[in-house]
């Protein structure tokens, strides 16, 4: 099946403008001959925010995997500011991976530092020696409403709190891309509506975000770019989508 | 500079937060890396020693007395210790009279002036006192000496032909078995230190993985580990080192005075100390970036 991919008027006429991430001709098998993603073509830009939508198993998470090189892609190429990722020597990922902020749907917070180590950790690890330091952990708690969690840990905080404090780690690098796998999963409607306009903001602020979810009304409600897969293939991608097209009743 | 010396105190701050977060783990680790240098370390200081008490016995056997006829003149027996001191396989010849060789044994509580009452004269010949340069000349000088008219046919020659090969056998194979020993302990505890490390990663599995993904590179992430895994080796180390010098004065005071005294080698002392440090330390590098190799590599 070929699908179109979606375009953005405005900006598809400009020759300089080129993806932020694009997949061509992707697809992923496992060891054991599970097909993951099969013949993935996308293109994502700058300031784009896409949803990637898709039952649980449909591939989603794997997608998000390929694309910071958790994991190698089995066939076709992938680009992230114009650098082929599946081609990278293993010794260049890390400069790769610093061109994304990464959240998940279990937050992966460190119990045993407060909410503000917790953010600077991702300073001291990517950018060791960096001065002030906590004045930018300070502006992006602010940024996500927890300038007064702080010295918190993460254990006193409410399930919606820890996914902004997960947030604001992967805010603080000041990251091209945010890659966000199911960061509503865990959190009940009104916080996750909470989470998706945070991710909202850092769209406006001119950051790409790539969301994988299953929350149909946070698509619907949002109603921008949704690329839908199944079964390991993109079966949908539009403008201003959502989570089913009309008269589907499952993707 | 700046962001250098940052990201070496996270290593060091991260190995020591690791250490106490662990700390029975740690300590165990420690304490079987200190065991295991113990061994190692008395096993090298004890060749060492056993060698050295071994090779002092082995030059004490390589005389060769050989006796003279009586009534030799001393112009004879001086042409002969002349043609042996000038043998490229002897070390010295030294001229033992007859008087010299009736002190001799009576300084051994020989009843010897018995023996002289008796036969009306000393009976102990004359003897020419060689010192060969390796063990395995003796035999062969003992042939020169046997075809020389001034020496006594009837007893031409004294010394032990077995000793040699014996005692080099005995070398050999405490060397061997003590090389192979110590092999196998530095095996054992490299695969300790490995599980102990295995064991600290699994625990910071989460910290590691938030360090991937935002980028750290896979130094970054092994610092800390291989600085623990080389902190917990000197530890060991100064444990082993402590315990193999207090083993080796105790034996040193209890063998003093004794047939078989050891003497106290300081210089060899301070070489096993300083090797067990840097084994402990080279051990503890390899096994931790062994074991967390394989989750860097996931």
């Amino acid at each position: 099946m070929t699908v179109a991919l979606a375009q953005r008027p405005a900006l598809a006429n400009d020759p300089a403008l080129r993806p932020v991430i694009s997949f061509h001709g992707v697809g992923k098998t496992y060891g054991s001959g599970t097909v993951a993603l099969s013949d993935i073509d996308l293109a994502i830009y700058q300031r784009d925010f896409v949803f990637l939508v898709g039952a649980s198993g449909a591939g989603k998470s794997t997608l998000v995997r390929l694309l910071i090189r958790d994991e190698p892609a089995s066939s076709g190429r992938i680009f992230v500011d114009g650098q082929e990722v599946t081609r990278m020597p293993r010794r260049r990922l890390p400069k790769l991976r610093r061109k994304f902020g990464i959240v998940f749907q279990d937050y992966k917070l460190l119990p045993t530092q407060t909410v503000g180590q917790n953010v600077a950790f991702a300073l001291q690890v990517t950018r060791p020696g960096q001065r002030h330091m906590r004045e930018k952990v300070e502006e992006t708690l602010w940024i996500v409403g927890l300038e007064d969690k702080i010295n918190k840990f993460p254990d006193e905080l409410s399930g919606g709190e820890q996914q902004r404090v997960a947030i604001a780690r992967a805010l603080v690098t000041r990251p091209r891309i945010f890659l966000a796998d199911e960061p509503t999963g865990n959190l009940d409607p009104d916080t996750s509506w909470g989470i998706v306009q945070l991710l909202l903001q850092i769209n406006h602020r001119g950051t790409t975000v790539l969301m994988a979810t299953h929350n149909r009304e946070v698509v619907d409600l949002v109603r921008r770019r949704v690329i839908a897969i199944d079964g390991g293939r993109v079966i949908r991608d539009e403008q201003e989508g959502k989570y089913l097209r009309e008269g589907e009743a499952t993707i | 500079m700046r962001r250098f010396l940052s990201a070496l105190w996270f290593a060091i701050k991260s190995s020591l937060q690791n250490f106490r977060r662990n700390l029975g783990v740690s300590l165990a680790g420690v304490c079987t890396m200190g065991l295991i240098l113990v061994l190692i370390g008395a096993l090298s200081l004890g060749t060492h020693l056993l060698t050295n008490v071994l090779r002092d016995q082995e030059s004490r056997a390589s005389k060769l007395k050989i006796y003279i006829q009586d009534g030799i003149s001393l112009a004879d027996i001086a042409n002969f210790q002349h043609q042996l001191k000038t043998d490229p396989r002897v070390l010295a010849v030294s001229f033992e009279n007859k008087d010299q060789a009736f002190q001799e044994a009576a300084s051994k509580g020989t009843d010897i002036a018995t023996a002289v009452t008796a036969l009306g004269s000393n009976p102990l010949p004359a003897s020419l006192n060689v010192d060969v340069k390796q063990l395995r000349y003796l035999v062969q000088l003992d042939s020169v000496a046997r075809s020389s008219p001034i020496v006594d046919s009837t007893q031409p020659t004294d010394y032990n032909p077995d000793v040699t090969p014996k005692i080099q056998a005995a070398i050999n194979i405490i060397e061997g078995v003590v090389g192979f020993v110590s092999l196998m302990l530095l095996v054992v505890s490299l695969v300790i230190i490995m599980n102990t490390i295995r064991t600290a990663v699994y625990a910071r599995r989460t910290e590691i993985e938030i360090m991937k993904l935002v980028g750290a590179t896979d130094w970054f992430v092994r610092w800390p580990f291989l600085l623990e895994g080389i902190f917990g080796g000197i530890l060991g180390a100064v444990l082993a080192g402590v315990v193999v010098l207090g083993i080796y004065k105790l034996v040193v005071s209890l063998t003093a005075g004794a047939l078989f005294s050891i003497p106290f080698d300081g210089l060899f002392t301070i070489v096993v100390i300083a090797g067990l440090f840097v084994g402990g330390a080279v051990i503890g590098a390899i096994g931790s970036y062994l074991g967390v190799r394989r989750f860097l590599a996931a």
